[in-house]
């Protein structure tokens, strides 16, 4: 359906991004993974055409948009990672604005409108002006703004930033229905690898303008399948364990928390003994020892040595 | 278009606030400044010594001079006046002499005393005047004095005015110079943060929202300015018609040519607010900028005293690229002098081009620095 060819954005002093090559395809809810600053929104903005590339490209089932980006902007919807809504109008004025913009009128309207509220769970607050909504509630209304025009194509940019567990849930749960009830095609970029591993089908994950990985969930996870990690707990970790850990030659890396200390080793290898006489070695009480399936957190720590949220 | 539209008059209908706090910042400082004439005449607080000075005619004499007032009151009044400021100088009449009271050293202080020694000569000479006619026998000195009185009502020598470009006879009223000058001050806020919805509403999301939607990109900017300009308009016309209909104020009879005569200046003023909204990079610069602006344009352009007072060649150099100079030289033209509109061509022109060149340069500047 739409796919970004060497696509880069230079500015002034850095390079956002850096030759992004993806696709999406019709019905797929993919997913964009990277920390703060990694260049996914000025990636979507590209994707958008709401920003020019320095170079590269931008093809709509083939075609490149950027000379003229008519045919993308009619089937995009976009939901912004700001609240990107009038404070001082309520839900219905909102949703009643940005559906004229996109020309809808009178009863088609105010069915839509209808319809959308409903599916955000926001029919009952029609009336209440925005400012006077919880951060949950704002975000349901940024997103069933973008759903007003039936856009074949929705990108989502952190749509569930900064919110409550509840809401998060909501949201997820409200694209995932739009996936599969109205096989509306969903570019969803977060920095949270829960969002991303719940909802999407294939993921990309970038850091520092740079595509560093991307597939199926499963695919990503096999880039860890001839490790393993083991997560160490104990009531006071101590930095002499740690020490030791890390001038273990048999473990791989080593992500020390307050209580907690992750490692990754071969999948081959029995760690058990060694950690026991590695904890005895440095006087640590140990409360478990576990070893755990790697997780999509588990990959980018593999590939970029940081955790996602550094 | 009609959509942006609606959604601003919504907003502004559930948050008129700045609209209201700038209108009643013009009215006040044009009612209070101007309505008072304070500023129009210069206050002489004088006391007179002796009962004789107040039964002669040099009350008579010091009253209706162009530009100065003169209040009797007690000594002690004209005293305290003139200690605690509110009057520069006050005087104190003998029967023969006075003496000037300087509280702040100015040139207004001679100019009162050649009017209080015109007004002492005059006295003396109709009383010379009365003393021959008594001291003749042929003559009543009443008849005399009824004579005198005819002949100075009518002087051997008459004058008349006539204006350039303007058949009728018009007054500088300090009125006008508030009025005009304070709501043309004011109209600049009220326009500059109407046009700084377009900033926000870029940096919070929706302008993006805009263009990917059918919408154009001139009918967002069009529907943003037409907006910007109706409600400045608004303003100035709310303004003007409490000075029309309830101050009474009649603008020479010229109150609806100095309506249509203002869409120059709101048409400048909206573009001008363009051009600082896109050389801003955020809210708080716009913050920042804005008054420096529009206090600069005020003080150079006339709207808080009239720019024949400034003598400076630069800031009268800096005057001439100033939106609102020509703004007031439009209504000051139109209301006070009734020039026709031939008159008013040249800054209505100005005002038409300076409109331009700043839309254009301001849409530039913010179509290059968001997309």
């Amino acid at each position: 359906m739409i796919e970004l060819v060497d696509l880069t954005k230079k500015f002034k002093h850095n390079k956002a991004v850096k030759k992004l090559n993806m696709f999406i395809e019709k019905g797929e809810i993919v997913g964009l993974l990277g920390p703060n600053g990694a260049g996914k929104s000025t990636a979507i903005s590209m994707m958008s055409s709401l920003a020019e590339p320095t170079s590269g490209d931008v093809r709509l089932n083939n075609k490149s948009i950027l000379k003229n980006p008519a045919p993308l902007r009619k089937i995009v919807g976009m939901v912004p990672q700001e609240i990107a809504l009038y404070d001082d109008l309520t839900a219905e004025e909102n949703m009643r604005f940005f559906g004229r913009v996109y020309r809808l009128k009178g009863d088609a309207l105010k069915r839509k409108i209808d319809e959308v509220l409903d599916q955000i769970g926001l029919s009952d607050r029609r009336k209440q002006v925005v400012s006077k909504f919880s951060g949950g509630m704002k975000r349901r209304l940024n997103i069933g703004v973008a759903m007003l025009h039936e856009p074949e194509l929705l990108i989502m940019d952190e749509p569930a930033v900064g919110i409550d567990p509840q809401s998060r849930n909501y949201i997820l749960e409200t694209v995932k229905h739009l996936n599969e009830e109205r096989k509306m095609t969903v570019l969803y970029t977060s920095h949270y690898m829960e969002e991303v591993e719940f909802l999407c089908d294939r993921i990309y994950i970038m850091d520092q303008g740079n595509l560093i990985a991307s597939g199926t969930k499963e695919d990503i996870k096999q880039i860890l399948s001839a490790e393993k990690t083991i997560s160490i707990k104990a009531s006071r970790l101590n930095d002499h364990f740690i020490e030791l850990l890390q001038n273990t030659p048999t473990i791989n890396r080593v992500a020390a928390g307050d209580k907690e200390v992750t490692i990754t080793v071969p999948k081959e290898i029995n760690m058990f003994p060694k950690l026991i006489s590695l904890a005895e070695e440095s006087k640590l009480e140990l409360s478990s020892v576990d070893a755990k399936t790697p997780t999509l957190e588990d990959v980018f720590l593999h590939l970029t040595g940081r955790a996602l949220r550094d | 278009m009609r959509g942006i539209l609606l959604s601003k008059l919504k907003l502004f209908i559930r948050n008129p606030f700045v609209f209201i706090i700038f209108m009643v910042m013009s009215l006040g400082f044009a009612l209070i400044i101007g309505g008072s004439g304070s500023m129009a005449t210069i206050q002489v607080p004088v006391y007179a010594a002796d009962d004789s000075v107040r039964d002669s005619a040099i009350e008579d004499n010091l009253t209706g001079i162009d530009g100065f007032t003169f209040n009797w009151m007690s000594e002690e009044d004209m005293m305290t006046e003139v200690e605690n400021g509110s009057a520069e100088l006050g005087a104190i009449l003998h029967e023969d002499n006075f003496q000037i009271i300087v509280g702040v050293d100015s040139p207004n202080a001679g100019t009162v005393e050649q009017m209080i020694q015109r007004a002492y000569a005059k006295e003396q000479q109709k009383n010379q005047i009365y003393e021959a006619a008594r001291a003749s026998d042929n003559l009543n000195s009443e008849d005399v004095m009824d004579e005198l009185e005819a002949s100075m009502e009518l002087p051997v020598l008459s004058i008349t005015a006539d204006y350039f470009g303007g058949s009728e006879e018009s007054e500088l009223d300090g009125t006008f110079q508030t009025l005009f000058g304070f709501t043309l001050f004011f109209v600049i806020y009220t326009i500059g943060y109407n046009v700084l919805s377009i900033l926000t509403d870029k940096k919070n999301g929706i302008w993006d929202r805009m263009i990917l939607s059918p919408v154009r990109k001139w009918e967002m900017y069009v529907a943003n300015l037409i907006y910007s300009f109706f409600e400045g308009y608004v303003q100035v016309l709310v303004i003007f018609l409490v000075f029309r209909y309830i101050v009474g104020v009649d603008f020479n009879g010229k109150f609806t040519e100095t309506l249509l005569l203002l869409v120059p200046y709101v048409f400048a003023i909206v573009a001008l607010s363009i051009l600082l909204t896109g050389i801003v990079k955020n809210v708080q610069q716009f913050n920042a900028l804005l008054p420096i602006v529009s206090v600069s344009m005020a003080m150079i352009g006339g709207a808080f005293w009239p720019l024949e007072i400034v003598e400076s060649e630069f800031l009268l150099a800096l005057s001439k690229i100033n939106p609102l100079t020509y703004g007031m030289e439009v209504l000051n033209g139109v209301a006070v002098y009734g020039y026709p509109l031939e008159e008013l061509l040249y800054p209505i022109s100005i005002l038409i081009l300076m409109g331009v060149v700043f839309m254009g340069i301001g849409i530039h500047l913010m179509e290059r620095r968001h997309v």
